[in-house]
Formats: structure tokens, C-alpha cells, sequence
């Protein structure tokens, strides 16, 4: 596939460990590129602004059947999380699996290269030794 | 100038393998103008919704072809794509042309072709409807995107697994009866529960099957049906559309979908009706969870309340609010293109009385048809004539 070049200037930031998304000087709202107009105000004052990469989970979900993409890597997990500068976003959990992670937990954002196309967005657990056991969503 | 259905049909849906677009689709739009009294040269227009045909048939511009399929090469053509919505998209287009004024007589019809391609080239074709680059290219399959909002929905309202397993069993039940569905037999709550993991929190009977099909109806203004002494199945009494980001993560809330209730809340102020007033709906429950949505952004249940609807069968056929007496997405089957047209067909048999699980004095029925995870949605009212 054609990989647009919006994305690769997204995760080669990640990988160099200063990862970037769209700030809206009129509304402060934060947004993930590629972008002309803020989608809560609708403002075009739109800015590169630094993304701490922490977050925590929203949601996840372990996927068992797959496009031919990723064909043979089943079962894998792919996590939806809010960053702490407020955009949302999902990719593949390193690092642990579904079974390790709860909503609400501490994730790390990070990225890693692919053979076969573009680069992946990857969480890992804030923290791999501090988790809780306790409060379970995956039954 | 209000609009009317003149008529319907559709196929069975399930595994038309060995067809193709062009013949079944055919096959419900001669039946449908056949019995609305109708030549392929009446029409004003032939719309079209299809979804994958350029990946799984290596097939676009399916409106000159579908309209040449039929006699009607001259009338124009066009496809309506708003992935699973297609059907629902093409129905509101046949009505806006009606109701302005510029056709007098619109073949909608929806068609689409699964079963060609294999689960994984299937998943993948699906994987269209999503953001390529956030979604798609991160792993996410269209169940998974479904399970992140299931996931979120049970965390938020203690909703249950089984809980989400009601409606399968339901609408699987429902199909039983509907010999146009693609599945025949009922399932169980465990069944359910315990079916094979494809994306977790959801199992094989929390989703749809790949299914093949087609559906069609007239759609024409009063007064061409009453020039033409024909014999209306329904009356269009409002319809409503709405869209939304794409991509599940650019949505404030990923446990409920705005867009089908703007769409509704249109829909029934053109229609003059609250969802009081609705007696029975066709919804798109293309996973479990999506019934129970679709329950909460018409209106009929409370955030967080919409899964009682199945467990306390207040949606099953007898109940006070029943939903997808057809067996729904889930057991009738969901050929992408024609679901929205199907839903529809299938509510002009509840208006008439003619349904297999008929809904006691059915006058106002609804449909509810969504394209992705939510960034496209369609609610049709149509009343009996
Ligand atoms: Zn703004």
C-alpha cells in the first residue's frame, strides 16, 4: 500500500520519542493529524504540539480473526487510549496481554516498524509490575 | 410530493455463491415492478446500494450495470455507497427525488456478494469502512472496533455478556419463521457465550454472518400511484440521516452512536410521530451490542438500559416494543448493500399483515440502518396505506 506521508512524519516522532499532535489556539482542543479544521470548534488555527505518550485505557479488545495483513498473528490485543492531552487513539498492546490489562490502567505510547507497510502504533503497560488485579473488565 | 412504496421484493439471503450481482439483483427488481404493475421503462431512476462489489467482484459502476440488468438501460443510474448504511442511503435518495418533485417513479434496490472471498478477505473488504490508516492498519477488524465499544458499554452500565447474548437468541429465534433467513435454528444463551472468540468481548454468534442477497422496492409519488391505479404496501412518512467521524476514537463517547439519533429525531419530526407511536422496528444489530445501541439512540431505552429490551423480552415479536421480528442482521443475514432495502421489504409485510411473525395491528413501523461503527445512519418511518 501507498503509506501517506502525514503518517510517517506521525510515528517516526513517536519513535524518536517526541511524539506531536494538532492543538487548536482558539479552543485548546487536541486532535490527531492529518487536519485542517478543528473538530471541536472549527477553528483552522491549528499547531504541532508536544504528546506527553501517556494514557490510559478506554477499551481493548483481543482480535482472533484477521485480514490477511495480519494473518498468523492471532490472537492479538488492540488497546483504545486517551491520551493525557485528550486525543484518543488505538494500537496493538506490547508487552502484555488481554489478560494482563483492565480499563482505566496506565499505557505507554510507542511504535514499531513493519516489513510489510507502515510503522504500528503500540501501547505497553505504564507500569508491567504495578498492576491490579482486582477490577477485572475481561470476564 | 409524499412518497409511497409500490412495492417489494428480495432473495433469501445466505450463500449465493454460485450467482452474481447482476442476476440476483435482477431477480427483486422484476419481481418488485412486476408486482407493483410496473415496466423497467416506467422508472424515472434506478438506485443502488452496493458496498464491496470493487473488491469481492472486482466490480464498480454498478448503477448502468444494474439498470442495463433490468431492461432500463436509458434510465438513469447511479450506486449509493455509505458502507453497511448503502441501502438505507439509496432508499432516502429514491424519496428525496420523489418528494422534489423529479421522478415520479425510483427502482431502490441494495445487493452484495460475500460469500465469494474468504473470512480473512472478507474481514478485510469490511475493514473499508474504517479509518485505514487509525483503524485498520493498527489490526482492527469491524468487530473489533464493535468490541472496543462493547467492552466500554459493559464497563460503563454493568451489562453482561449474557446480557448482550439476549438478542442473538431472540432475533435467532425470530428467523426461524422467516423463511427469507439465512440462518434456521435457535440458539441458547451458553451457545452464545461460549461460541468461537473473534474479537473479545464478542463471540461468532454476537456477529452476523457473510451473507449474499438483494433487495428492491418501488418507490413512487402518490399521485403516479393513484394515475396508475396502483396499490401501494406502504406510506413514507418521514425519513432521517446523520453521519459522524469515521473513526470510533474521534467520537466523544464510544458507547453510543449520535449520529442514528439525530437521524431518528429527523426522521420522526417529519413523520409527525415519537417512538411511542412506533409498533414495530427492523434495527441494525449487526453485532449484539449494535441492537442494544440502536435501542438507546431511537429513543426507546435509556442509556445503559437498552439490553433489557432482550433479556426482559420486551422486544420480542409479543413484546411492547418489538425488534427485528425478521431475525435481524444477526438471523436473517446481512448481504451489506441490501440489509437497509431488506428491512424495509420486511416492513411492508408487517403493514400489510402478511408477516411470518406478524405484529399485532402493526400501523407505524421503523428502520434503523447504520454504515460502520456509527459514522453513517438511516431511520425510515413508513405507515400502512
Ligand atoms: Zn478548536
Amino acid at each position: 500500500m501507498t503509506v501517506p506521508a502525514w503518517y510517517d512524519t506521525f510515528t517516526d516522532a513517536i519513535a524518536a520519542g517526541e511524539p506531536q499532535c494538532l492543538a487548536c489556539a482558539a479552543c485548546g482542543d487536541a486532535s490527531l493529524p492529518p487536519r485542517q479544521v478543528c473538530p471541536a470548534c472549527g477553528s483552522t488555527e491549528l499547531t504541532a504540539e508536544p504528546l506527553s505518550g501517556r494514557g490510559t485505557i478506554l477499551s481493548f479488545t483481543e482480535i482472533s480473526v484477521t485480514t490477511p495483513k495480519f494473518h498468523g498473528e492471532t490472537p492479538y490485543t488492540v488497546v483504545m487510549s486517551e491520551l493525557d492531552e485528550g486525543v484518543v487513539l488505538s494500537g496493538q498492546l506490547r508487552e502484555a496481554t488481554a489478560a494482563d490489562v483492565a480499563i482505566g490502567e496506565p499505557v505507554v505510547l510507542d511504535t514499531e516498524t513493519r516489513a510489510d507497510g507502515p510503522a504500528l502504533i503500540t501501547f505497553r503497560p505504564a507500569d508491567a509490575e504495578a498492576t491490579d488485579t482486582g477490577d477485572r473488565d475481561d470476564a | 410530493m409524499p412518497a409511497t412504496i409500490a412495492s417489494g421484493a428480495s432473495t433469501t439471503y445466505g450463500d449465493h455463491a454460485e450467482s452474481s450481482s447482476r442476476e440476483l439483483f435482477g431477480e427483486v427488481a422484476l419481481e418488485a415492478l412486476d408486482s407493483a404493475g410496473l415496466t423497467p421503462t416506467d422508472l424515472d431512476a434506478v438506485y443502488v446500494g452496493n458496498f464491496m462489489g470493487d473488491l469481492i467482484e472486482d466490480q464498480g459502476h454498478m448503477g448502468p450495470l444494474l439498470a442495463d440488468a433490468i431492461g432500463a438501460p436509458e434510465t438513469a443510474s447511479v450506486r449509493f455507497e455509505s458502507a453497511c448504511a448503502s441501502g438505507g442511503a439509496t432508499f432516502r435518495q429514491a424519496v428525496l427525488a420523489i418528494e422534489s418533485g423529479a421522478a415520479d417513479a425510483v427502482l431502490a434496490g441494495g445487493v452484495e456478494l460475500m460469500s465469494l472471498a474468504d473470512i480473512e478477505h472478507v474481514t478485510d473488504a469490511l475493514a473499508n469502512a474504517a479509518d485505514e490508516m487509525y483503524e485498520n492498519e493498527q489490526g482492527l477488524t469491524f468487530p473489533g472496533i464493535y468490541a472496543l465499544m462493547a467492552r466500554r458499554y459493559m464497563h460503563e452500565f454493568d451489562v453482561s455478556r449474557e446480557d448482550l447474548a439476549a438478542v442473538s437468541v431472540k432475533n435467532h429465534a425470530n428467523a426461524v419463521a422467516n423463511p427469507l433467513a439465512q440462518f434456521q435454528r435457535e440458539l441458547t444463551v451458553e451457545e452464545v457465550v461460549e461460541s468461537k472468540p473473534i474479537a473479545t468481548p464478542l463471540a461468532l454468534y454476537d456477529a452476523c454472518p457473510v451473507s449474499d442477497g438483494a433487495s428492491a422496492v418501488v418507490v413512487v409519488s402518490e399521485a403516479f400511484a393513484a394515475a396508475r391505479d396502483l396499490d401501494p404496501v406502504a406510506s413514507v412518512l418521514g425519513t432521517g440521516q446523520s453521519s459522524d467521524a469515521l473513526a470510533l476514537h474521534d467520537r466523544g463517547s464510544i458507547s453510543r452512536t449520535p449520529a442514528a439519533a439525530r437521524a431518528a429525531q429527523e426522521a420522526y419530526r417529519e413523520a409527525g410521530v415519537t417512538v411511542n407511536d412506533v409498533d414495530v422496528a427492523e434495527v441494525h444489530d449487526c453485532f449484539t451490542i449494535a441492537e442494544v445501541m440502536a435501542l438507546e439512540a431511537l429513543g426507546a431505552y435509556d442509556p445503559g438500559a437498552g439490553a433489557r429490551g432482550a433479556v426482559d423480552g420486551e422486544t420480542a415479536v409479543d413484546g411492547s416494543f418489538p425488534v427485528n421480528p425478521s431475525g435481524g442482521l444477526l438471523g436473517k443475514g446481512h448481504p451489506v448493500g441490501a440489509t437497509g432495502i431488506g428491512q424495509l421489504v420486511e416492513l411492508t409485510k408487517q403493514l400489510r399483515g402478511v408477516h411470518p411473525n406478524q405484529v399485532t395491528d402493526a400501523a407505524v413501523a421503523l428502520a434503523h440502518n447504520v454504515g460502520g461503527s456509527g459514522a453513517s445512519a438511516t431511520v425510515t418511518i413508513l405507515g400502512g396505506v
